[in-house]
This record gives structure tokens, sequence and C-alpha cells, in this order.
């Protein structure tokens, strides 16, 4: 009867059962239920390696070989740890044994076959395939030869027959990708999707760079002008016509060309060590980094917080703040959106509405009571009649000894001189509104849903495939679980996460899922380095999923306090408080778009201009019109409407084509950051918080600043650096947002500093009169500054147009 | 968008059947700069152009083709154009990049394609060498006109006859 000899290479992309360990794999053999043999257990690892090979005797063509995969840690458990089965009938892949018997002396026979372990009947989820060498032994020799050959792996040096040696080159050659594909293999399925993504987000660009080149004389995307590329590296075109390079080693991108020169990794990573150093040195004005600080202010006064569902603790919350007033409240609720609680030096609360940037004395949820119950109350028939309306409710209105009105709260047990039903007040002792970041930031982190919960939220991630790990670790958990105190693990190193860790976790991933490599994010046509949701994002399936773990970082950053390593265009931070994206936004994002949208406001279009409500839009090399609104196509833009249209391209061009993604990372961001809390900060704030802000050299800024209708010795120019050296971090990096669109400068400093047609420095230009306030053009870096005369009007001036959030522009 | 623009143009340019291309202007306009664009294939965002060596210029006597692509959002950002005809022009390197204001910051969504390409018709006649692509070549325009001439004469007879 003749043999067969079996090489079990390997399997790959075993069924991940447990969530923190690899099964140790091992295989048992079987032909016909009773030869059986196993192989060694490979150490955790999901793509075992084995490439054992056994001998079966005496079989047939319509024997059946078992090969069952089971995990040898768990072989004592029930199912015996079983990863998963594979039946092959070995005259399917070897055909008739005893046929080709009498040619196999000058003829190898082996089959390399790769199956897809299939489940057994107690139906347990497995995954993968196994790759097995099979081949006939020769029975000339079989019968003396193959009978006491079991198995050991030098088995087939002792098979004589010509067919073994090629046979065990094959095998070789097989198992020598094996390795390489499971490392690919092994980021788990999601790191597939990304993979895929990869490929073809990169034969897309490819070929979109490709058909961009094809009619001029044609480099490869490993060569261009200067000569081949080092290995790994690709040449690409982003959808702005930039070149960068893609270092598929490492998967990063590159504006600079690479050079073959070895140094270059340590160029690299001596930037990326200025960068972390960069991102270290951030900070926010909330009083302390450290994460018990804030909450400790209120330790004293603070009502016992519910541990688990919101509502208690938001009145809880209220109870405590009122507690510091020493007034007294039932729960109120939460302050509606863009409000916020403030105390006057002498202890009085107030309230500050961002929305409409007022103050009042008047708790904006009491207001909602009078509308609802304020007709019944009963305390308003003792009123005059006012025009004003009834007062709310637990109000009243007295009258001193020497007849002069006042107000008295009962509900807080405070009287005052305001009448509640005005809603900003004239008093001098209720401070005027006042823009401040850093109490802003102290009210928000006292938020009860803010709070850090007990227990604690452990993260462990491989450093260098800390993307895949996190969205494994990230996802798995409920957001509650994520409000715990943070424990981040990298694995195989030591320390614990006292905030370092944690610090070099969002710095490391921050670089890795914006990467525009992996084509979720690309850069803004402004610059190299704000970032952007790539509405071609969806060429990875999974997509969708990525942004609500995008959003969910984001969140987590902003909850435990820690700073992302990435900027937004500016139109994305509006978009996240719920802001309508105007065509000033569009500046940071595509400045020609801009200057053209601005044209055709500025101009005539009516018969220069043949355009309808719709936009072509590309999708994967595919033309799409889009209609801006119903029947768009079929409308003409004239100058009466052109206002329109505009409003609704830029809305499209910014907002609607990422919708989708928009959406998914919001829902991600949401579930750690309440959507109705973060509004009390504006858009540049919201970078701040999200991002941190720099420590700015103004040395250095000053040293790379150019000049035009200046002089660095003017008086003006003195006093607009003096003027920053008196602000503080805050208000310089808001001077930065409002000039060049991104508190972000370049690691390497001001010299570094890009606008949209390359490097940009930073420009003070003489333009404008005295009474008006500086202007900014975001495209050039450039702030336009009047020849001021006085010092201290020039500081408001500044400090006006810093502070204006509409900002930017402002022509 | 795009479509209601391209074919307007396209009428005013190229669409003369039975005509040679390079004459289309000669009678209304400048008949210096004659030039002619159409769509390649029936894709309308990549026209294919070329261009008649002025006259009064080294390129006298050359036919110049440019490979043009309109990006999904014109008029609002310009088209990409390019030189697929090999040519000595400070202003045009070795991959066929045109350095022009107008295909770049100057742009402005009322610019047509004609009066794109006859400002590249004016860019031959009259090079900019104080914002060259090509230094070297701005270089031997600045210095030696004569040189600069017979080199691009010898280019044209090379590549573009």
């Amino acid at each position: 009867m003749p043999s067969i000899s079996v090489k079990l290479v390997a399997a790959e992309s075993l069924y991940k059962r447990d969530v923190f360990r690899s099964p140790d794999p091992f295989a048992v053999l079987t032909i016909d239920g009773f030869q059986t043999k196993s192989t060694g257990a490979a150490k955790k690892t999901l793509n075992p390696y084995w490439n054992e090979t056994f001998q079966f005797n005496d079989i047939n063509e319509n024997s059946v070989l078992t090969i069952q995969v089971f995990d040898q840690k768990k072989f004592k458990k029930k199912d015996q740890g079983f990863l998963g089965v594979v039946n092959i009938r070995v005259g399917d892949v070897l055909g008739h044994l005893d046929e080709d018997t009498a040619v196999s002396s000058n003829r190898s026979r082996e089959e390399t076959i790769t199956r897809d372990l299939k489940r057994s009947n107690d139906n347990i989820t497995v995954s993968g395939r196994l790759i097995v060498v099979l081949s006939k032994v020769a029975s000339a020799g079989a019968s003396s030869a193959g009978r006491n050959v079991s198995r050991t792996s030098s088995s087939s040096n002792t098979v004589p027959n010509g067919g073994s040696p090629a046979m065990t080159s094959a095998a070789t050659n097989a198992s020598s990708h094996t390795p390489r594909r499971s490392t690919t293999a092994s980021q788990a399925q999601q790191a597939q999707a990304v993979e895929t993504t990869l490929q073809s987000g990169s034969n897309t660009t490819a070929a979109a760079a490709a058909a961009a080149n094809s009619s001029t004389r044609q480099y490869s995307s490993f060569e261009d002008q200067y000569g081949r590329l080092p290995p790994g590296w690709e040449r690409r075109t982003d959808n702005f016509g930039r070149t960068y390079y893609v270092d598929h080693n490492s998967r990063t991108t590159t504006w600079k060309r690479p050079t073959t020169e070895a140094n270059d990794t340590s160029e690299r990573n001596a930037n990326t060590e200025l960068e972390r150093r960069q991102h270290r040195g951030r900070t926010l004005p909330d009083g302390g980094s450290s994460s018990s600080n804030i909450n400790g202010d209120n330790s004293a006064v603070s009502v016992q917080v519910g541990n688990n569902s919101a509502t208690p603790a938001v009145n809880g919350a209220v109870a405590a703040a009122f507690a510091a007033t020493g007034a007294t409240t039932s729960g109120l609720g939460e302050l509606p959106s863009g409000w916020e609680q403030r105390f006057t030096p002498e202890g009085r609360a107030y309230f500050v509405d961002h929305n409409t940037r007022t103050t009042t004395w008047v708790d904006p949820r009491r207001q909602q009571y009078i509308r609802t119950y304020g007709p019944t109350n009963t305390t308003i028939q003792q009123q005059p009649v006012s025009q004003l309306g009834p007062l709310p409710s637990g109000w009243e209105m007295r009258l001193t000894n020497t007849a002069r009105v006042y107000f008295v709260d009962h509900n807080t047990k405070t009287t005052t001189w305001d009448d509640p039903r005005l809603p900003s007040s004239l008093d001098q002792n209720v401070p005027q509104y006042k823009r401040d970041f850093r109490r802003k930031v102290i009210y928000f982190r006292s938020q009860p849903a803010l709070r850090i919960l007990p227990g604690q939220c452990h993260i462990k991630v491989r450093r260098n495939n800390i993307f895949e790990d996190a969205y494994q670790e990230i996802m798995r958990q409920t957001p509650e679980d994520l409000k715990k105190r943070l424990m981040i693990k990298f694995d195989g190193e030591e320390g614990l996460d006292y905030g370092g860790v944690s610090r070099e976790f969002f710095f490391l991933l921050s670089h890795e899922m914006f990467n525009p490599f992996y084509c979720l994010f690309e850069y803004s046509a402004h610059d190299n380095y704000t970032i952007q949701i790539n509405p071609n994002s969806g060429i990875n399936p999974e997509h969708l999923n990525y942004f609500k773990f995008i959003g969910r970082v984001v969140g987590l950053g902003v909850f435990h306090r820690r700073f992302l390593d990435a900027f937004f265009v500016g139109a994305l931070y509006k978009m996240m408080l719920r802001k309508k994206v105007v065509i000033q936004d569009m500046e940071g994002v595509d400045a020609d778009v801009y200057n053209s949208l601005n044209w055709t406001l500025e101009n005539s279009i009516d018969g220069v201009l043949d355009l309808t409500f719709s936009a072509d839009d590309e999708r994967f090399g595919e033309v799409v019109t889009v209609d801006l609104k119903p029947e768009g196509r079929d409308v003409e833009v004239t100058d009466e409407n052109k206002k329109e249209y505009v409003d609704l391209y830029t809305q499209w061009r910014i907002v609607d084509r990422v919708q989708e993604q928009f959406k998914a990372f919001m829902d991600g961001f949401n579930e750690l950051i309440p959507e109705d809390l973060v509004t009390v900060f504006d858009e540049r704030e919201l970078e701040l918080l999200i991002g941190g802000i720099a420590e700015i050299d103004i040395e250095d800024w000053k040293k790379h600043t150019d000049y035009r209708g200046y002089q660095e010795s003017d008086e003006v120019v003195q006093w607009f650096w003096k003027c920053i050296s008196e602000w503080d971090n805050e208000q310089r990096a808001r001077l930065l947002q409002f000039t060049t669109g991104t508190s972000r400068i370049p690691v390497n400093g001001f010299k570094d500093l890009q606008g949209s047609d390359g490097p940009r420095r930073f420009t003070i230009e003489k333009a404008g009169e005295e009474k008006q306030l500086p202007k900014s053009h975001t495209c050039f870096n450039r702030v336009d500054l009047p020849p001021y005369t006085d010092f201290e009007a020039m500081k408001q001036k500044m400090s006006l147009a810093v502070e204006e959030t509409i900002g930017f522009g402002q022509e | 968008m795009l479509k209601l623009k391209l074919s307007k143009e396209q009428c005013n340019e190229s669409c003369s059947s039975g005509m040679s291309p390079f004459n289309l202007f000669s009678s209304q306009r400048d008949p210096i700069s004659s030039f002619s664009a159409g769509p390649v294939g029936d894709d309308l965002y990549h026209w294919q152009a070329s261009i008649m060596g002025p006259p009064d210029s080294p390129y006298a006597g050359g036919v110049f083709f440019l490979s043009i692509h309109f990006p999904t959002d014109y008029p609002f950002k310009p088209p990409k154009i390019s030189f697929t005809t090999k040519i000595y022009h400070p202003n045009i390197n070795a991959n066929g990049n045109i350095c022009l204001d107008i295909l770049k910051d100057q742009w402005s969504p009322a610019l047509t394609l004609s009066k794109v390409l006859l400002s590249i018709c004016s860019l031959l006649t009259d090079a900019n060498p104080d914002d060259p692509l090509v230094p070297e070549i701005a270089h031997i325009y600045k210095t030696d006109r004569s040189k600069y001439e017979a080199t691009a004469r010898e280019w044209t007879k090379k590549f573009a006859v």
C-alpha cells in the first residue's frame, strides 16, 4: 500500500479566543481515525509555524486526513482549546496513488495546499487557515524505509526519492513566505482592513498621481529626477498636487525627500524626539495638571456624587455650587448649553452666557421655570403691573425704608437691587463679560460628567502596533470604563502610569491615527500639518468604526487631561461646537477655493461664470455631480443668488462631504464629553483644550518674522513684540491662530512655518488705519498692522482682534 | 457645473469642423498666437491643446502640445497645464511644468482656457527670467540672449517641427 508524507507548515490568523493572551497552538493529524501524530506546540501565537513532516503508510486515495488545531494551554478544558479542523481526502489532492507509482521515480508529486479551518460539532467560532504540503512517498523504498520513519523533521531526508529534496525546498519556500505574511495577518482582522485600505489607498493615489503626470515624462513612484528612492519608500502626490513620501518600512509619511544615507532614520528619530518634547511642554491654564487638583477645589463643599448615573451627580454639583455661595436650592438640573456659573469676589453667583456674551444674575434655569409656571405664581399678584411681566418664581419685590425698590430671591435667600427680569445687569458689581479660558476650563472640569469614576481603566498596547492595539482596547471597553483612572501600559516595558506613560501613549497614538498614510485624515491645502477628514476615507470599509474610535480617543484625551499631538483645520473645531461653517473657514481648508469664492462674491459673474447649484466630486476616479439644493444642477448661479451658492458650496465642501465620518467621530467623542458641556468653549479654545498650549519662544518667533512696509526697529513693531511679551501663552496662541490659522508651531520653530504655497514666515505688514483693528491673512501667515501711534491703544486693538472668534480675515 | 462651462469654451475654441485648428483665431484675434484645445477622448476633465510658436520668437515654426487637467473644483481652482513637447524656456522645466502666476496664486475664476493659452503664448514671446523655473536658462537668457535664442531654435527644430 502506498505511503504519503504530510508536512504541516503553518497556520495563520487563528481565532483569538482570549483578549489578553494568544494560544499555544499544536496540531493533531489523523488518517482514517487510526494513525495519529501531533506537532509540538508553538508558543503564544495566532500564526504558528511548525514545519513538521509526518509519514502515513498503508493508505489509499479514499483515506481522509484530519488535522485539528488545539491550544495546548487549554487542552484539559472541556473544549480542549479547539481552534479548528481541516479534513482532506488524500485522493483529492494527490489523485490516484497507485497509478503514479510506476512513474514516481522521475516525477515528484507534491502539493502545497491552503485550507480554511472549519468549526467542529460544538460550533465554537474559529478562523484562519492551514498550510500543508502533501506528497506521495514512492513505494519502492517505502516498504522498507518508509515504515520505520515516524515524525521527525529529518524524515524527509531519509525518504529515498528524488522528489523529496524538491518538496523540502518548496516547503522552505512556503515557510519563508509564511512568517512574513503572518505578521501582517497577526494584527487581527482590523489590521487587515487597514492594510487593504492602504493597499487600495495607495493604488488610487498612485493612479491619480500617474494620471496627473501621464502626459509628461514619467518616473515611477519609486524614483524621481534625483534617482531612486531608498528601499521601501514611495513617492506620491496628494489631491492638491503636492509630492510627499511614504516610508513603508515605518508606515510614515513625510514631505521631505528621503536620502539613501543611513542617518535618515536617526534624523527622523531626532525629529520625533523634538515633537515629543514639544508635546510634553504643552499646558492648559486650569491651575494644575494633576488630575485630582480641580476636584480637590470642590471637595470641601461637594455633596456625595453618585458614581454611576449622571442625574444624581448633576444635582449634586448644583447643590455643591450653591453650597459654596451659602445659598440653598433644590436641584435645578444642568445649565443650558453655553452657560456657565461664576462668582463675584463677594461670592455672589452670576451667570455667563457664552452664546450671547452677556452676564446676568438670573439663573437661566429659573427663567425657563417662569415660562412654565409663571402665570400661576401667586406672588405676581402683589406686584405692580409691569411691562416686564411677572417676576420669576420665588422672587418678591420690596421697598426699603427709603422707598428704593429691591428684589428678594427666596430660592437663594439673597437680595439684589437688580430686577431679575432684566437679562443683563448694569450693576457695577456684576463683572462685564470677559472671555476667560482659565475659568472656563475650571468650570468645565468641575462638571460631574467629567469626574473620573472610581476604579481603573487598563489599556495595554504594543509600542509598534499602537493603532491597532489601542483600537481593540478602547473599543472593547464601555465609555464608563474609559472614565476610570487611566492605566496605560506598553507591552514589555516597566513603569506605572503616573501620567508620563499616558502622555507618551497619546503622543504616539495621535501620530498614528491622524497619519494620512491610513487615508482617514489628510493634510489641508493650507499647510502641511493641519489635518482634516479625508472625504475618500470610505476606501477603508471599516472607516466609520475608526472615526468613532478616533472620536473616543480625542474625548479620552480631553477627559483625562492628556493632549493629542494633532491640529485640525479651524472648521473642524467649529463643527465640533455645532457652529455654522462660513466662507472664512475655507481659507484654512483651501486657499485657492477661498480666493475664488471671494472673487465670485466681489465681482459680477453674470455672463462670466457658468455655474449651477451643483458641484463635481471625484470619488475614486469617477466624477459625480452633486446637487447643492434640490434640482440644483438646473439652477443657474446669478449675481442675485450667488451668496446662497457660496454658502451652500462652502457647506458642501467642508461639512457635507465628510458628514458620515464626522458623525461617527462625534459619536465617539460625545461618549466621553457631553455635547452641551464643550460648547462653553469657542473653536480656538477647543483647539487648545485638545492639543494644549505650547510654550512659545518669542525670540525664535521674532527672529523668523518678515516685515513689509515696516522695519524691525519701527516703534510699532517694537510695541507689537512688547505687547506679545506681556501676554500669557493662551493669548499668544490665539494670536497665532488669528494669523496662521492654527496654534501649532513647527517642530523646528518658526523658521519652518508653512503657508499654502510652501514655507511662509510670519509676516507683519503695514496696512490699515489707526482706528482699525489688525487684520490677518492666514493663507500667508500675515498680520496687517496699522501704524498705531499709542501703545495702550494698540494693545487694546490687538486684544480685541485676537479675542474676536469669527476673526480671521475680518475684511 | 463644469460641463456647461467647458462645452461653451469648447465651441468657442475648438469645434471648428473642417478647419485647421491652428488658424482658429487668426482672423479675429492676435494672429500671432494661434492655438487650439479640445478634450482627449470623452474625458471632459482631460484636454489637449496645441500652440503655434509665435513668429517673432525663437519658437517660430514649432507646434507645442500641452496637456490640460481640469480639477473637479474648476473654475475655483486653476487647470493643471504642462507642455508635453520639450521646450527650451526659462519658465518651463524639463517636466513641462509652467511657471505662470495665473496658474497659481493669481488664478481667477473668470479666466477662461483661451485667456490662459493666450498668456502661455505671450510667455513664449516674453519670458520672465526674474521668476525662473530653470535658473540656468534664465541666466543665459539674461547674459547671452543670442545663445539662448539659438538653443531655443535648435530645440524647436528638434522637438516641435
